[in-house]
């Protein structure tokens, strides 16, 4: 980068700054004095919109108009003085070249250049319009903290801080993106979080070279592993309860600048089958619930295929009535069963895509459409068979019962080639796709962790949390690959109540 | 590197799946979906008669049900099962599905001269379980049996196989028997096998119609009677209700059934047997067989058209004592007709002697039947009363006072 440095002559600061951002409308240069028995030019810049106006006039303006008039203490120099003692803000910093001084304004400070100084101030100042924080939308809970991160990242890790208040608790910032130059923070506990983890993070990120990073999403492609793959190997939550979980099992979390998804690395398999909820109900209902969610995702992914293999290819399985009655429902559907079970399932893509990319006011028309397209209308024309939307419905519902949506998605991809394999093998090939699943989750690795444990490699004592949700005073260990450098995470005492 | 041998391996599976031209793949609705099939002589071939289901006058709809009937029948001959079975093609839009065959039923003519050549593709075929109801349409075709419509449940094979499995738990002279059961005895030294006995009562032109199930008082009925007895795989008598019966309990076929019995001082009694336990026992004395049968039987009273006093132990105690002497009687005139009728151990004696004694079974078993015929059965039967029912008394005994 080329950096010039900036002049002792203020006119030719301001001259230089309006060319670099070619003379845009909402730069605002405001050029006053400072003092009245000897005043000092000055001017102070700062981009409309960004920093907040009422806070500009109130902490620097009028600090150095009006009481920079009085003596100056007598060997002070001009910037000494003002840093010391008449700007009334918490954050300041010195710049030196034009680089600087265009990087500052831009990220909503502002900047203050003296006449004869070669170098100026930069003035948190920031005050652009901003969200606040809200109820999640995507990871919602019946019982937990009804609050979700925002695009402000100084908000995200606040809200973090206030769950772990523990001095370890780091936060290394930097930022990415030649153009955005978006803050992207890290966020670990020392002494739980691995090193080598830590250190692979650090260093993904800084291999990133683009020149702009507008979610998270551009970050977590940026450095997952690069192998070939539909599952996710990085999570994401908009929950900071469930990020804080995690940088206390000894993950790590990547808050990015302008989206309230948090990144949360290395992320496995089971991870993506926790839902924070899990943790606030108790230990019975949360495992109650969290073997329905397995076998909706056994749903999810295996439904369709294991109709179309036993209705084309293993009659035979099935009782003679069901038979009887899934027979006469394909009587006269003109289309073999997967064609047909094509048909819905991509029905169903098409309707849930448009439910989510639709202007909200046409909501209404699109579902009453909808319902009728993937329902009684289809049957009754003859052209799918009831039994075939019963599956297909029972399907769409189950992917849902996946906490993580990106994992849902994985699932319902998935489920495409499954469903082609069946019908072209039946049961045959339904084990063939399973077990090449198996396979392949079980090379799968996440910053080095495999994808698959504790299942594989196999540590019984992570088994607490993987489809049972063992209670909290059980949970003595942090899981045994992530946290192992401070594996123990409370006594065995347990709380309250009769011993 | 790795996309490309990815891309070439993609490539290949999916030519594959064209490969296969969905080997085997059937829509359901290409499937004549067989329930019952029913095999009978016709000349030196087999004539081979199907029940399949017509799922669309089946399966529960709105909207009432239609005229036409729940089943169509096909029939085909054939010098083989399967060589008729193919046939009917060619007048079947559907091609012969028989993983859900419930019921096969045999022609008694057919099974006289034996059935030994049409049970092998029925074994054989890997479509055709082994766990369906074997019978014999006693006195009639087979394909008359399968030729009629049934009331309750509207799939006539159905209706055999849910009152064969009905009355084997409730009425002792029925017992199912599967095709499995009937060629592990066929191919036992120390035993004969049965098979359970279908008959038609009324009028076999109108049980075919669907007439016949409009009706209150169905004009064909469907109807089990006593077992057919086999000598291997040859039909050579009927037992009737009461030896089918014996048979059963010394088979331990028995789950519950009931027993009518004469009071002591006139009139009738009907005692509800809820459990059974037979034990056979085969012993060698000095080369000579027997065996000896324990049979445990609990028992309810279920019905008292007489004037007792069911307070009292030692009334109770002489039911169960009448209720043993009957059992006794029953079964050893059942065992006696076996012996020297048809010289044929249809109860497994001889495998309770090869279980007891291989040795001298080695020697036995050459000539097994007339052994059987000679040899000694011991019979011991102990009943138990255990509950009279919610009344004591029987209120005829207030009527006469």
């Amino acid at each position: 980068m080329n950096s010039t440095a900036l002049n002792a002559v203020l006119e030719a600061n301001i001259a230089a700054l309006r060319e670099k951002l070619n003379n845009s409308g909402d730069l605002i240069v405001r050029e006053f004095l400072i003092g009245s028995s000897a005043p000092a030019g000055a001017a102070l810049f700062f981009i409309d919109g960004l920093a907040d106006s009422h806070s500009i006039h109130q902490f620097i303006l009028e600090p150095l108009m009006l009481q920079g008039a009085s003596p100056m203490a007598s060997g002070a120099s001009l910037p000494g003085r003002l840093k010391d003692s008449l700007l009334t803000v918490g954050q300041i910093g010195e710049i030196r070249s034009l680089d600087e001084l265009a990087e500052s304004i831009l990220s909503g400070k502002a900047a203050l250049l003296l006449q004869g100084w070669d170098f100026g101030f930069e003035i948190a100042m920031a005050g652009w319009e901003r969200r606040n924080v809200s109820e999640p939308t995507n990871q919602t809970v019946v019982r937990g903290p009804k609050e979700s991160f925002t695009e402000n990242l100084r908000t995200n890790t606040a809200l973090i801080r206030r769950k772990i208040k523990d001095p370890a608790l780091t936060l290394e910032e930097r930022k990415i993106g030649r153009r955005t130059k978006t803050a992207v923070a890290m966020m670990f506990i020392q002494g739980i979080a691995s090193d080598s983890v830590v250190r692979e993070v650090r260093q993904r990120l800084d291999r990133i070279d683009t020149d702009a990073i507008l979610e998270s999403g551009y970050i977590e492609e940026f450095i997952q592993d690069e192998k070939i793959t539909v599952f996710p190997t990085v999570q994401n939550s908009e929950r900071p309860d469930s990020v804080a979980a995690a940088l206390l099992e000894g993950h790590v979390a990547l808050i990015v600048d302008g989206t309230p998804h948090v990144l949360v690395v290395p992320a496995l398999f089971i991870q993506f089958m926790q839902a924070s909820e899990d943790y606030y109900q108790r230990s019975d209902i949360g495992t109650l619930i969290r073997i329905i969610r397995y076998i909706g995702l056994f749903i999810a992914l295996f439904g369709p295929a294991l109709y179309i293999a036993i209705t084309t290819f293993h009659q035979e399985m099935l009782p003679t009535q069901l038979l009887i009655s899934l027979a006469a429902q394909r009587e006269g559907v003109p289309f073999p069963a997967f064609i047909e079970g094509l048909m819905m399932e991509i029905t169903y893509e098409i309707l849930r895509e448009a439910g989510i990319r639709m202007p909200r006011a046409v909501g209404q028309a699109v579902s009453i459409v909808g319902t009728l397209v993937i329902g009684q209308a289809a049957v009754e024309a003859g052209i799918v068979s009831p039994a075939m939307v019963i599956v297909v419905s029972i399907t769409a519902i189950s992917s849902f019962v996946v906490p993580q949506f990106n994992m849902s998605i994985s699932i319902r991809i998935l489920r495409f080639p499954l469903m082609a394999l069946t019908a072209s093998f039946g049961m045959f090939g339904l084990f063939i796709g399973g077990f090449a699943l198996l396979l392949h989750l079980s090379g799968l690795r996440s910053f080095g962790v495999p994808y698959m444990s504790p299942v594989g490699p196999f540590h019984t004592g992570d088994l607490k949390d993987v489809i049972l949700r063992a209670p909290h005073p059980s949970m003595r260990k942090r899981p045994s690959l992530l946290g192992k450098r401070n594996p123990v995470r409370q006594s065995r005492r347990r709380g309250g109540g009769r011993r | 590197m790795r996309i490309k041998g990815f891309a070439i391996l993609a490539a290949a599976t999916l030519l594959l799946l064209l490969a296969t031209g969905c080997w085997n793949r059937q829509e359901l609705n290409e499937l004549g979906i067989v329930v019952a099939m029913g095999i009978d002589r016709d000349g030196d071939r087999f004539r081979v008669s199907v029940q399949v289901v017509q799922p669309g006058e089946v399966a529960a709809k709105s909207g009432g049900q239609s005229l036409r009937s729940p089943v169509a029948m096909y029939e085909a001959s054939g010098r083989t099962i399967f060589e008729a079975l193919r046939k009917m093609t060619t007048v079947s839009p559907r091609k012969i599905y028989a993983s859900h065959l419930r019921v096969v039923v045999i022609g008694e003519a057919l099974a006289r001269q034996g059935i030994g050549t049409a049970l092998d593709f029925l074994q054989r075929d890997h479509q055709v379980r082994s766990d369906f109801y074997l019978m014999v349409a006693k006195e009639t075709t087979a394909s008359s049996i399968l030729n009629v419509l049934t009331p309750m449940e509207r799939i006539p094979a159905n209706d055999l196989y849910a009152s064969n499995a009905t009355a084997e738990k409730a009425w002792a002279p029925i017992f199912g028997i599967t095709l499995g059961k009937f060629v592990t005895d066929l191919g036992s030294d120390g035993k004969q096998p049965v098979i359970t006995g279908i008959g038609l009562n009324g009028d076999a032109e109108e049980g075919s119609n669907t007439r016949n199930v409009e009706r209150i008082r169905p004009a064909a009925e469907l109807q089990f009677s006593g077992m057919a007895v086999f000598r291997k795989d040859k039909l050579v008598g009927w037992l009737n209700e009461e030896e089918s019966k014996s048979y059963n309990f010394i088979l331990g076929n028995v789950r519950s059934t009931l027993e009518n019995q004469s009071c002591p001082n006139g009139g009738e009694l009907a005692l509800e047997i809820i459990r059974t336990k037979a034990n056979v026992k085969g012993h060698v004395r000095r080369g000579e067989p027997q065996v000896e049968i324990r049979l445990r039987v609990e028992e309810n009273v279920g019905e008292i058209q007489c004037r007792i006093d069911l307070n009292k132990t030692a009334v109770v105690d002489e039911l169960e004592r009448r209720s043993e002497d009957r059992l006794r009687e029953a079964m050893s005139k059942t065992i006696r007709k076996m012996q020297t009728e048809y010289q044929l151990d249809i109860f497994g004696f001889g495998q309770a002697i090869h279980r007891a004694d291989p040795a001298a079974w080695r020697r036995l078993k050459r000539d097994w039947d007339r052994n059987f015929a000679d040899m000694q059965v011991k019979l011991d039967v102990k009943t138990v009363i255990d509950r009279v029912g919610t009344i004591n008394q029987s209120f005829l005994s207030k009527l006469e006072e």
